[in-house]
């Protein structure tokens, strides 16, 4: 118990230490690693909880961009109220696709959240009068009490808390019970049922609350980058927010956040690789799916289990084959 | 609206129609067989067409030579898909079939535009691309060598479906795993060819639509009308994907013209949604199609 106390002290001196120590564009690929997170959190909820299939993470990101940078900039709202309520609205169109959504499973369900997709960058590309079109929208810097987050560094001091906040939120969510009532319904809708549990009512929370995050991430996004691209909102982008939770650890909290963690990073790495960095990204999630379908999470109970036999099998003469 | 525009409007419309209603067969071809629904297949109908230009800029052949080769090509390019990647993904659950062939059409994607980037190219067809003039109404020979070989391709796959062992034992799986096996049909054997051939009818569609809009890496995204096209009529329906796709074609074409192109590039996703919505399985599909 003490050391789990003592690892979470040094994390959160970690993430309140090192920043300052980095560089502009180190810092810059920190907040989008934190935006990620966010992003893979509400998509693992959806997809690696509740077991729904969404290929529109990225359209719901894109209502919260444009719903919190537009409540700015047209209305003169500040933003840290934009901030949610983008979000919230983002959770309003999660809520309205998982009305046909919640009546559909697997390939159809597919199909649906694609749809959804592509009537949502439709729609951006068709309203250049409020959002831009294809050339895009330029976001503001948040700024609070007229003072203006310049610096990355003051906007990782803002986002970060955010960012923390929404995963124990997600961690408390998932140990309620609408959080088992997900991963009863991804176990066995007829099982649920019999439970009690509504599985249209649990689809709907679990759209609204991917949408939420989307929305959320969407908005900090923007601020982050100071621009809107509607082509970062495609169906690249939700693959890539998959690729996240695949590669981390579908159905896991930590797998979510190791997974966008690692993922944003290792582009970063492999810079000299660049023109290749979509290909092995599609690689990867392939790779992960078929041989790794766990995700990088899964690996630390498998090495465990590995050393675990080596021992006994170095320990007894007669290797007995009862772990299994 | 003149009877002239009317004419053209359905001319165009159907041509349309008969990419969607191809790309729908490669679609649904394999799904009915094999329950795997190919995500990625939009990127074959990319791959076919850019296939068709590697040996037209490589080779001297000529461009009846051209086609067929380069459907016997997307054919082996489909059997070793299915054997590489999708064979162990068949038992897996439909997430992983869902983003599992997402992510390989993605890298071939990718692949593609690694090599050739992003430019527009014109595969040379060797027919005159003028309009022919049939009284007052002007006809796009493209279009018309569109609906030809939609059509002939559709005459075609009844005939194998209906005749040669080959279509008869596709049919028998897509009833009856267990029943086909039972009879000795090789059911890995099946999936391999419904792959192959759903690769070659998707390969022909980026054929027959690279004179429309020139080769790009994104005339795959033609899969999203194929999926709508696939789902009104049914998803588990041969002559439904056909149908639905000519349907789709006509409507979008004639509410592109009466209506805006707002509406028009709007309504194929729309009526997807809404027939998920009011009628999940489709105008032509049993209600019963599920995978197993």
């Amino acid at each position: 118990m003490r050391s789990t106390r003592l690892t979470w002290l040094v994390l959160a001196a970690l993430l309140l230490a090192v920043p300052p120590a980095l560089g502009t564009y180190e810092l810059y690929v920190v907040n989008i690693a934190l935006v990620n997170i966010v992003l893979a959190i509400g998509l693992n909820v959806l997809t690696g909880n509740a077991g729904q299939i969404s290929l529109c993470n990225s359209s719901f990101m894109a209502i919260g961009a444009y719903a919190c940078t537009l409540l700015t900039v047209r209305l003169g709202l500040s933003f840290w109220l934009a901030l949610p309520v983008g979000g919230v609205v983002a959770a309003a169109f999660g809520c309205v696709l998982a009305l046909p959504a919640m009546r559909l499973t697997g390939f159809y369900l597919a199909l649906a959240t694609l749809g959804f997709l592509e009537i949502t960058q439709i729609m951006i590309e068709e309203f250049p009068d409020i959002t831009g079109g294809i050339r895009g929208m330029i976001a503001p810097r948040p700024t609070l009490f007229g003072w203006k987050f310049g610096s990355d560094l003051a906007l990782y001091y803002i986002i970060m808390p955010i960012v923390v906040g929404l995963a124990l939120v997600a961690r408390n969510l998932l140990r309620s019970p609408v959080g088992r009532s997900f991963d009863a319904i991804r176990n066995s809708v007829p099982a649920a049922q019999s439970l009690g549990i509504s599985p249209e009512r649990t689809k709907l929370i679990a759209f609204a609350i991917a949408a939420l995050y989307a929305g959320i991430a969407g908005g900090l996004g923007a601020a982050i980058v100071g621009f809107i691209d509607p082509v970062e909102y495609g169906a690249g982008a939700s693959l890539r927010h998959i690729t996240f939770i695949v590669v981390g650890g579908m159905g896991s909290l930590l797998g979510s956040i190791v997974g966008a963690v690692v993922l944003t990073l290792l582009p970063e790495l492999l810079r000299g690789l660049k023109e290749y960095s979509d290909f092995v990204y599609a690689a990867l999630l392939l790779a992960f799916l078929i041989f790794l379908p766990q995700g990088l999470v899964g690996l630390g109970p498998k090495l465990a289990r590995l050393r675990r036999n080596d021992r006994t099998v170095g320990q007894t003469l007669e290797p007995e084959r009862g772990t299994s | 609206m003149s009877v002239d525009i009317v004419v053209q409007l359905l001319i165009s419309g159907i041509s349309l129609g008969s990419i969607y209603a191809l790309v729908a067969l490669a679609l649904v071809i394999p799904f009915k067989a094999s329950g795997v629904l190919n995500f990625g297949q939009g990127e074959m109908v990319t791959l076919g067409a850019y296939i068709a230009l590697f040996l037209s800029l490589t080779t001297p052949l000529p461009y009846y030579v051209i086609v067929p080769l380069t459907l016997v090509l997307a054919a082996l390019v489909g059997l070793l898909c299915e054997r590489l990647f999708i064979r162990p993904l068949v038992k897996t659950p439909e997430f992983t079939i869902v983003i599992g062939t997402f992510a390989l059409g993605l890298m071939v994607k990718f692949a593609i535009r690694l090599y050739w980037q992003d430019n527009v190219y014109a595969l040379t067809v060797p027919f005159s691309t003028n309009p022919w003039l049939l009284g007052t109404v002007r006809v796009n020979p493209v279009f018309v060598s569109i609906i030809a070989c939609a059509v002939l391709l559709v005459g075609v796959l009844a005939l194998f479906f209906q005749y040669t062992r080959t279509g008869k034992a596709m049919r028998a799986v897509s009833q009856s795993q267990e029943a086909a096996r039972l009879m000795g049909i090789s059911v890995e054997w099946v999936f391999a060819t419904t792959w192959a051939l759903g690769t070659a009818i998707a390969a022909l569609a980026g054929i027959l639509f690279a004179p429309v809009t020139g080769i790009h890496p994104e005339i795959g995204n033609l899969i999203l009308k194929a999926f709508v096209a696939a789902v009104i009529g049914g998803f588990n329906s041969l002559p439904g994907a056909v149908i639905g796709g000519l349907m789709l074609g006509l409507v979008e074409t004639f509410s592109g013209a009466i209506a805006s192109s707002t509406f028009k590039n709007v309504i194929a996703f729309a009526v997807l949604i809404l027939v998920l919505l009011v009628r999940p399985h489709g105008l032509f599909g049993s209600a019963g199609a599920r995978r197993v």
